[in-house]
């Protein structure tokens, strides 16, 4: 595949909603996308070797897979996991990368990719919320966030309030700072996530996960302020940087 | 086994779903609230699983058991799932008062109510034990555990009647403490009493053994023997008019009279009778009744929109005056759809129109590769029972209207309307009517879900209040969707069938749900309403055949397609029979969700998440292959056939033949008398002002600036921020031109002003994008429908204009969808009047404007009958014209929002501002207080067509790029000019200076509504350039201020008074985001 650019799978199906955009700020990058359902890789039984040898990245975008009903992310987690067998974990060891958006970022807080001390729940006002947040990332562990500054970004769910265990809150801040795993943060509070995480990567920092969906803001016309600004109409979004962190990383590990 | 699980939130942690209980109790009963000291939500599961202890164990701790926020409560399976003590005393104990008084209220669906979570609960476990479970059941509930002093089981049961459940589709137990403490409910025997029981067959249906002689002997009588076991004979042929209306009331057929007439004599042709004979029926069934009923119903036929109308103007212009347009409605009306909708569009031949009026949406060119389509519904009957099911389920049918359009489109937004009473309401509740507050929490909550589970944003809309929509609420419910224009070598727009293809349903399953909607919603609103024409929604279901059917469409792999919406199959099959001429299915081979079906409910069942498609025999394996790798369901119930018939078979027994021709044009035409007497009398007071006079009040300078606080705290004009941001308006990455605009967003700071008109850009490569409006304006209703219906007109199409839509050069797209919701007009003259005049209205305008219609719809019976305090009250809806405007906008890049950008822009009021105080927001709410002082004759703003194209066309000409010197747009509506300076001004907090122009009313120049206008701003530098462009392009403008940074709106010139005045922008902003404001 040397010759190629490199490949994206983006998980459909199930109500998994943002797989067309996400797909396309891939392609925007650089990337070949392919948009695949979850059913048609189960009955292919593509395994584990077949993600690494295949694909650079593996997408699981937002949506409502399963209408949120048990937990948000929570049935589609149990599919990937019992459905497909695919440690995420040994995929990011062996060069892959992974980016969860909002419900997919659910499913990994599910299937424990974070650890098992955390877990995500019901904003705590309570209801679903459709708005624009800045968030800034921290360390320099996350291949995806690499390099970027504070950016705008919406957010749009009703279970965006990251949540640590209680009983082993100190372990978790020490290990999340140790290995530069919290590595976004809103500025403001815009759900009642705790130490006002947006965001998350393993400790490879291969594996992301955010809350905030980079895949909507990929023009500026996106942008609830760009009227205010029309000489920048035609430039790229924010979000786009985190695809484009991506490609390169996905370019360099190849050579 | 059976297992009961409980599953619940350490007390460590906030509990939403309890917070949201308790506010919703709070407004609800308040009195009751203030009993209440603590409660926490408990979700249920009922578990019937064919699988072992070892097993289930394992399996409900992966699937059910968060263990960082939860406990699960299991009786004896999993205990240390639980908490210290095991179970709920553990949550007891964090109550802030021991030894506390708790009472729990459980509820769970009634059998045969579709159950998302328990589905998708058993899905999970598929998942986990890695194979199929039959005969397998999960039920889902909740518990709700409250403490409180002075609670008792009267207060539990007021919460759970009244804010816990919906008792039509929901059962409620309250449990005090004692009860609770035990662990009975975890038993055996009691789970398996609790868990939801599959419909009992009514009828045990098997494969008739046919008695010919019985069937055929019997041809009078009422007490016939049955053609087979679930069908009913309808024997018309011997009864009289009465007889016959009565018995179509009974069925809840909704048929009137002539209807039920004719169709008894269609039973007595003799070639009827003959062919008849030969397929073993005599009699008619009750399936061919309910078929007849269902096609001939004014919710599926129209038939109000068809009628022959005679119409009468009792008014006499005033002396000296021309004659208006309205003059040209004539007497005799051959059709209202006819004469005024479809002769408007065909008056208009637009080269980008693909299909009008004939598909379940209407279909336009967006470009070359491309089409667009859009539809609006409404969903008022269901939502006035279950605001929630009935708003969500409103959602997902037209989406799937759009989904069923030509060859199948993708949805790519919604837009909702709603119009209910006023949320402060404090009066006694008609019987069987919903506090507003509580149909408008049930159906946000329903748009939420359907929206927002779907993928397909919510980008437009309105909230509307007026008393009078506490008789019934209108929820209208809009999608446009996408195509290619060609799709596997046919135009998207065909809609094509060969006799052989087979008739294929997908999606889900039929249930009892729904039977008799498209009837019920054709009747008013009374005590007797049946609950089962409720139903209940499944956006998963219908996400996960959305997916398949656009797949299989880019296969081509079928050859038409339609959605099940009202009427069920009976209207899907019998609507693409006239495609084929005829058709013939047996729907004893339809999948159900519980068995005991009757034929007829089989037919007419309204079960959600289905589409009808007609498939090529030769491509029916490739079809269901991919259906099944999906995860779709699919029933192949028969054929399309040429033999002029719509033939059901249940059990391979013909239970119904009717006659295609006879089905679809059978029904008898109305005749409809028609009078126009004049301005509304009768409309309440706070809505109709029609001959009061303008609040000429001594002090303009002294107290306008406290109408102005006044006017942006009416609800009809406040923030909808809390509603707009509960929508997830951005999915699928389209969004250019959002429903609010925000300044300092991301920020403590940010502040959101409205905007008039969303903008999305629907292809990655293209840099096009599609804007959409809506007009609604029934306060306009009670003083003329037909200045009513220009004026929505008018105001949608401004709105487009406001974000940068192109208008006035042949191609252009400008497609406008209209949606009445009226009071029944049948046998009331003066509604039918208000009809005619809406229509003639919207004719007008449309044509002035050369705006096609492209799809339209009706709801005629927003009527309520029912009792208040004993006494028996009628309320009938204002007469609503909704108009969606949708609009191409050449480039996004050059789209505009309505904020103003800056200090130093000036301000302009673009059009002659004719504007009049009647009709507007400021007689609303003025007529309570300022009565008295009243002088002035009051104005109508009346529109100048001529005025408004060339206005128009100066914004929307051309490509698009050349109005980009216009900072911000907004248009004059409601609250009038000093509203929509004020709603500029808000998202950067800014100041402005107003200059009321000398010469004028101040009241009517600041408040007054019209047509045509539109707040805009130029930078000072543009200015000059711009206003010379103005004059001479003819269009009138008027330099009315400029934005500052003095953090106040002052408003001065001579007509304000010598000093004017001035109010804070932080006040007006408070004002404006504060009323409206309740969840």
């Amino acid at each position: 595949m040397s010759t190629q650019q490199p490949r994206v799978l983006v998980l459909a199906g199930d109500g998994i909603n943002c797989q067309t955009e996400s797909a396309q700020a891939f392609a925007m990058s650089g990337f070949t996308a392919e948009i695949r359902h979850l059913n048609d890789l189960i009955s292919e039984k593509v395994t584990l070797d077949d993600l690494c040898r295949r694909y650079a990245v593996l997408m699981l975008p937002g949506g409502f897979s399963f209408g949120d009903d048990l937990a948000s992310g929570k049935v589609l987690a149990l599919k990937i996991q019992h459905g497909l067998n695919w440690e995420l974990s040994k995929f990011a060891d062996r060069g892959g990368m992974v980016l969860g958006v909002c419900n997919g970022f659910q499913a990994l807080i599910r299937m424990g990719t974070f650890g098992k001390d955390i877990s995500i729940t019901h904003n705590v006002q309570g209801k679903f919320v459709d708005t624009w947040v800045k968030v800034a990332p921290t360390g320099s562990r996350c291949v995806w966030t690499k390099g970027l500054g504070t950016l705008d970004l919406p957010i749009r769910h009703g279970e965006g309030r990251i949540i640590i265990s209680k009983n082993r809150r100190v372990e978790v801040l020490t290990k999340f700072e140790r290995l530069g795993m919290a590595c976004l943060r809103y500025e403001g509070d815009p759900n009642g996530s705790e130490e006002r995480l947006a965001g998350l990567c393993d400790p490879t920092g291969r594996i992301f996960g955010l809350m905030p969906h980079p895949e909507a803001f990929v023009r500026w016309t996106a942008h609830p302020e760009w009227t205010a600004q029309p000489a920048r109409a035609s430039s790229p979004g924010q979000g786009l940087a985190f695809f484009e962190n991506a490609y390169q990383e996905a370019i360099h590990a190849r050579q | 086994m059976l297992a009961r699980i409980e599953v619940t939130l350490r007390p460590e942690y906030d509990d939403p779903n309890a917070a949201g209980l308790l506010r919703r109790i709070e407004l609800a009963h308040p009195e009751i609230r203030r009993r209440i000291r603590w409660g926490r939500s408990i979700d249920v599961y009922w578990l019937d699983l064919p699988c072992a202890r070892e097993e289930l164990i394992p399996a409900c701790i992966d699937i059910f058991w968060d263990h960082v926020m939860q406990w699960l409560f299991t009786g004896n399976l999993i205990p240390s799932a639980a908490g210290k003590q095991g179970g709920v005393l553990d949550l007891m104990d964090a109550s802030p008062v021991r030894p506390g008084n708790f009472f729990t209220i459980e509820k769970r669906f009634r059998a045969g109510v579709t159950d998302n979570v328990g589905r998708t609960a058993l899905e999970a476990f598929e998942i986990v034990l890695g194979r199929k479970l039959e005969a397998a059941q999960i039920a889902s509930g909740r518990m709700f555990l409250l403490e409180g002093q002075q609670l008792d089981e009267p207060a539990l049961s007021t919460i759970a009647r009244d804010v816990f459940c919906n008792e039509l589709i929901e059962t409620w137990t309250v449990l005090p403490e004692m009860e609770l403490r035990k662990s009975d409910r975890f038993h055996q025997e009691r789970i398996k009493r609790d868990l939801p029981k599959a419909f009992k067959p009514t009828s045990r249906l098997v494969t008739p053994t046919l008695n010919l002689g019985t069937v055929f002997g019997a041809s009078s009588g009422t007490t016939l023997p049955p053609l087979m076991d679930g069908v009913d004979l309808c024997s018309l042929a011997d009864l009289g008019d009465q007889e016959l209306a009565n018995l179509s009331h009974k069925k809840l057929w909704a048929l009137s009279g002539e209807e039920m007439k004719a169709a008894r004599d269609y039973f007595k042709r003799p070639q009827e009778i003959s062919r008849r004979n030969v397929q073993g029926l005599s009699t008619p069934t009750d399936v061919e009744m309910e078929v007849i009923a269902q096609t001939w119903s004014e919710h599926c036929k129209h038939k109000i929109f068809g009628a022959k109308i005679r119409y009468q103007d009792f008014t006499s212009p005033a002396l000296g005056q021309a004659p208006g347009p309205d003059a040209e409605i004539p007497t005799e009306i051959d059709g209202l759809f006819k004469t005024t909708i479809a002769e408007t569009t065909q008056m208009l031949p637009k080269p980008w129109l693909l299909s009008v009026f004939d598909d379940n949406a209407g279909i336009v060119a967006f470009d070359q590769e491309d089409a667009f389509c859009i539809k609006v519904e409404t969903h008022n009957s269901p939502s006035a029972l279950d605001p929630y099911g009935g708003a969500l389920t409103g959602v997902v049918g037209v989406n799937r209207d759009i989904l069923g359009c030509g060859l199948g489109a993708k949805p790519i937004f919604n837009t909702d309307v709603f119009c209910v009473g006023p949320l402060t309401y404090s009066e006694a509740l008609p019987e069987r009517l919903m506090h507003p507050r509580r149909i408008l929490d049930g159906v946000r909550r329903g748009v939420e879900h359907g929206g927002n589970k779907s993928g397909i944003p919510t980008v437009n809309g309105a909230l509307v209040f007026d008393e009078r929509y506490l008789g019934k609420p209108l929820v209208y419910c809009g999608t446009g969707g996408m195509m290619p224009r060609m799709s596997a070598g046919e135009l998207c727009q065909t809609k094509r069938i060969l006799p052989g293809d087979r008739i294929l349903m997908v999606g889900g399953r039929i249930g009892k749900d729904g039977i008799h909607g498209a009837t019920f919603s054709s009747l008013a609103l009374d005590e007797f309403s049946p609950s089962s024409a409720v139903q209940l929604g499944d956006p998963i279901t219908q996400k996960r055949m959305t997916d398949f059917l656009l797949e299989a469409r880019d296969l081509g792999l079928y050859r038409a397609v339609t959605d099940n919406g009202a009427g069920g199959l009976s209207s899907s099959v019998g609507e693409l029979a006239r495609l084929s001429g005829g058709a013939r299915m047996d729907v004893s081979r339809a999948k159900t969700k519980y068995p005991g079906l009757k034929p007829y409910e089989l037919v007419v069942s309204e079960s959600q998440e289905r589409m009808t498609l007609a498939v090529p025999r030769d491509l029916l394996p490739a079809f269901l292959d991919l259906a099944s790798r999906r995860g779709v369901e699919t029933s192949d119930l028969g054929e399309f056939t040429d033999s002029g018939y719509f033939e059901i078979l249940y059990a391979e027994r013909v239970v119904a033949s009717l006659n295609l021709e006879f089905l679809h044009r059978g029904v008898p035409r109305l005749q409809l008398e028609a009078h126009w007497n004049g301005p509304n009398q009768s409309a309440r007071s706070n809505n109709a002002v029609p001959h009061g006079t303008l609040p000429a009040r001594k002090d303009f300078q002294a107290e306008a600036g406290e109408v102005l606080l006044a006017l942006l705290r009416q609800p009809n004009i406040a923030s909808k921020e809390w509603l707009i941001r509960q929508y997830d308006h951005e999915v699928q990455g389209m969004s250019v031109i959002k429903p609010l605009n925000t300044a300092g967003s991301g920020s403590a700071l940010a502040f959101s002003g409205p905007n008039d008109a969303a903008v999305v850009k629907p292809k990655p490569g293209s840099n096009a994008g599609i804007a959409v409006a809506c007009g609604i304006n029934p306060k306009l209703s009670d003083i003329d429908p037909f200045v009513m219906a220009q004026a929505v007109v008018d105001e949608s199409v401004r709105n487009l204009l406001c974000v940068g839509a192109e208008f006035g050069t042949p191609e252009s797209l400008l497609a406008l969808v209209d949606n009445f919701c009226w009071p029944d007009p049948v046998g009331d003259p003066v509604k039918t009047g208000w009809l005619v005049r809406a229509c003639f209205g919207m004719r007008d305008a449309a044509l002035a404007l050369g705006a096609p219609f492209v799809s339209g719809k009706d709801s005629m019976k927003n009527d309520y009958k029912g009792r208040k305090n004993g006494e028996v009250v009628a309320i009938s809806v204002p007469p609503t014209l909704l108009i969606t405007a949708v609009g191409r906008v050449p480039d996004v890049q050059y789209s505009r929002s309505a904020d103003f950008k800056g200090a130093g822009e000036s301000i302009y009021l673009l059009g002659s501002g004719r504007f009049g105080v009647l009709g507007s927001e400021l007689a609303s709410m003025l007529r309570i207080s300022l009565d008295s002082e009243f002088s002035e004759q009051l104005r109508l703003g009346m529109p100048d067509w001529d005025e408004a194209r060339r206005i128009y066309q100066w914004m929307g000409g051309g490509v698009g790029k050349e109005q980009s010197r216009m900072k911000a747009v907004h248009d004059v509506s409601e609250g009038g000019v000093l509203v929509a300076v004020t709603e500029s001004l808000l998202a950067r907090g800014l100041g402005a200076t107003v200059v009321v122009p000398e010469g004028v009313e101040p009241w009517e120049f600041c408040f007054g509504e019209g047509f045509h206008s539109f707040i805009v701003s130029v930078s000072e530098a543009d200015s000059f350039a711009v206003e010379t462009d103005w004059t001479l392009n003819s269009v009138p403008f008027r330099r009315i201020g400029v934005t500052h940074l003095k953090g106040q709106l002052e408003v001065t010139g001579v007509s304000a008074g010598p000093r004017g005045w001035s109010v804070e922008t932080k006040k007006l902003r408070q004002a404006w985001k504060r009323e409206g404001f309740w969840e």
